[in-house]
């Protein structure tokens, strides 16, 4: 009887274990494909047909090269957008989780007029495709005569604010309105709930929200490429990665884009092995009671 | 931390019951003002005036960059766009024996030329489409068979990629949330799809499908002996949607997986604790517990989704080119290609009634704005 549970949990421990597997390998074997084109010249990148690792065209021997990786740090743009990259999509993933938490607050967990129409309100800000209001954000961001970095986290405020509002508003919702009260016949001020209790509790959302927005900042291409036109310093990454030339290929340097884009998912990786630890450590069991 | 302050000096803010019920609910109206403020500011600085001249340039014939005087032209840009006709399509009669002609290459029955019977005012009609019923045939019409197309093209991507990328993510998360060794590892490298420049993807996609053996399918397949010949994924025809729709639920699918894990972080433990005492087994706490708990985290990661979809832009526009739109593509070829200005809006305010109602039959389903 003994040997038979013991049979049952092995065989469900490799299920278990091949999920994973499968799970991984769909989600990263396209990245390693990226990697491996980075790796080859472009020649390689040509062969028929293609190889899972950078082979000899005529010896089929294993031959990697880092050409691209030289070609992409030579160019001056690609470690200046990164710097670019950061501060913006920083900046933007801070003022998007500060302004949004508060009125997730105020949406999730007060009562007021007009409650139903602010949330939807902040909803339309990302309704339009992004083509469409280009014109008139460039009309408002001349107007102010805000600078190219500035103007990029301004306008990233479209799509990352009413996410994290959006996302945290329903979080909040979800915690017991007894919590509150408890705190409030302590004594606390609505900021102490705020801080004490919504945001701890919460922080499972607040970091991925915060890494999602952070992302969808560092990925955007269309307003960066409109706002930089007339500041070239101030290029992002993607639009850095645009506006490679090809140091070595003759056509389009499709090696080199793809070593820029493998090299610029490194920090974003290492980003979130630092911060999801925090995903799972929100709730200390049992401290929500419903 | 000016907000500190500021919330700060509101003691007792939710009033204790010597005050009235106005005053108590005046208190908190006042605070949740107070707190929405900066996300208001944020809204009327940056988006109010584009948003707002979308939808005035969607009533005009404005063009795009250049100095050409601008009329009101009301509803004209949406008649352009949204006109659908149906018509008969009366048979060809051989005028010999008055039966119906056919075509003697492909042995189909003729009828008459679309555009023939097609309205051309006030706006020229174009054949979208034909069909048969009830032994009669139909055709069609639409003055801009292109963006009816790009609307079923991204309704159509939209509904199925959305659809599998919440199956999937919530299949990813529910495995990421129990315990096992390599989790934090597991966790960041979900994130990947997501973190890869979505204009790169779009392009290395492209790569992996290209419709010869340098492309990672292709060669994959004919090493596996599956195909004779390399299919042309991204040309025309059979494969074009559903290759998108695979990048997409690729690169996506990790929003919608984190989203929900989130979801799961937050729910409280004793809940399970007493199923499992009450003898409810896995599957059944699953539907009973997780799901309706899971509810508002599905609620937003759909919203997003949806709305992420219906917009969708990069890979129609990188991966396909001109040769099949999305609505957003359309968008950006009427605009930049065509330098129709006042079009372009329209379409913009199209999906943007189009997201509306997406979201609101979202909240209303899933009942998740109920006081």
């Amino acid at each position: 009887m003994k040997k038979e549970i013991g049979i049952f949990s092995l065989i469900k421990r490799i299920a278990f274990n091949l999920m994973i597997i499968f799970i991984l390998v769909y989600l990263l074997f396209p990245f390693y494909w990226a990697v491996n084109s980075s790796l080859k010249t472009e020649s390689q990148l040509f062969m028929t047909p293609a190889t899972a690792v950078p082979r000899d065209p005529v010896t089929l021997e294993f031959s990697p090269t880092l050409q691209n990786y030289a070609a992409v740090f030579q160019d001056g743009q690609f470690l200046r957008g990164l710097a670019n990259s950061t501060i913006v999509a920083t900046s933007t993933t801070t003022l998007a989780l500060v302004a949004g938490s508060f009125a997730a607050f105020a949406l999730g967990k007060l009562r007021f007029r007009g409650r139903k129409p602010a949330l939807y309100l902040i909803l339309a800000m990302t309704m339009f495709p992004q083509v469409t209001v280009l014109t008139g954000l460039y009309a408002v961001i001349t107007a102010l005569g805000l600078s190219a970095r500035i103007s990029m986290i301004f306008s990233y405020m479209i799509f990352t604010l009413p996410f994290t509002t959006w996302v945290l508003t329903a979080f909040f919702k979800e915690l017991p309105d007894a919590l509150m009260e408890s705190a409030q016949v302590d004594g606390a001020t609505p900021f102490q709930t705020f801080r004490r209790i919504l945001l701890p509790l919460t922080a499972p959302a607040l970091v991925t929200t915060g890494l999602l927005a952070f992302i969808a900042a560092w990925n955007e291409y269309l307003f960066a490429l409109t706002f930089t036109s007339i500041d070239p310093a101030a290029r992002t990454v993607p639009v850095a990665i645009a506006y490679f030339t090809g140091a070595v290929a003759r056509q389009e340097p499709f090696g080199e884009i793809m070593a820029a884009a493998s090299l610029v998912t490194i920090p974003l990786v290492v980003l979130v092995l630092v911060f999801q630890r925090r995903i799972v450590a929100g709730l200390t069991a049992g401290a929500v009671k419903g | 931390m000016a907000g500190k302050n500021d919330l700060g000096s509101t003691n007792n803010w939710k009033a204790p019951k010597r005050m009235g019920i106005s005053d108590l609910a005046r208190r908190e109206e006042r605070l949740a003002f107070r707190l929405l403020l900066p996300a208001l500011l944020i809204i009327l600085l940056i988006a109010f005036y584009p948003l707002a001249q979308v939808f005035y340039t969607s009533f005009t014939d404005r063009v795009f960059a250049s100095g050409e005087e601008t009329n009101f032209i009301g509803f004209e840009n949406y008649r352009q766009l949204l006109s659908v006709h149906v018509m008969e399509l009366e048979p060809v009669l051989d005028e010999a024996t008055g039966q119906q002609l056919v075509d003697p290459d492909s042995g189909e029955k003729v009828f008459e030329r679309p555009l023939d019977v097609l309205p051309r005012e006030p706006n020229r009609y174009r054949e979208l489409n034909q069909f048969d019923l009830l032994g009669k045939r139909y055709v069609i019409g639409a003055t801009d068979p292109n963006f009816i197309e790009a609307v079923q093209n991204t309704l159509v991507f939209t509904a199925i990629s959305v659809f599998i990328e919440l199956i999937l993510g919530l299949a990813i998360a529910l495995v990421v949330n129990s315990k096992f060794k390599f989790r934090g590892a597991m966790r960041a490298a979900m994130l990947v799809p997501w973190a890869v420049i979505t204009v790169v993807s779009a392009r290395m996609w492209e790569w992996m499908l290209a419709p010869s053996r340098i492309g990672m399918f292709n060669a994959l397949f004919d090493r596996l002996g599956l195909i004779d010949s390399p299919i042309a994924f991204l040309a025309s025809g059979g494969y074009q949607l559903s290759a998108l729709i695979a990048v997409d639920v690729w690169k996506t699918t990790p929003f919608m997986a984190l989203l929900i894990l989130a979801g799961l972080q937050i729910m409280p433990e004793d809940i399970f604790e007493a199923a499992e005492i009450d003898g409810a087994g896995k599957i059944r706490q699953f539907f009973m517990i997780t799901l309706p708990l899971l509810k508002p985290a599905i609620a937003v990661a759909l919203i997003f989704r949806t709305l992420d979809a219906l917009r969708v832009f990069d890979i129609f526009q990188v991966m396909l080119g001109q040769s099949t739109y999305s609505m957003a593509s359309y968008n950006y070829f009427q605009l930049i290609g065509n330098r129709n200005m006042g079009l372009a809006s329209a379409i913009g305010v199209i999906i943007f009634i189009l997201i509306f109602v997406f979201a609101v039959s979202y909240i209303r389903m899933l009942g998740v704005d109920e006081e």
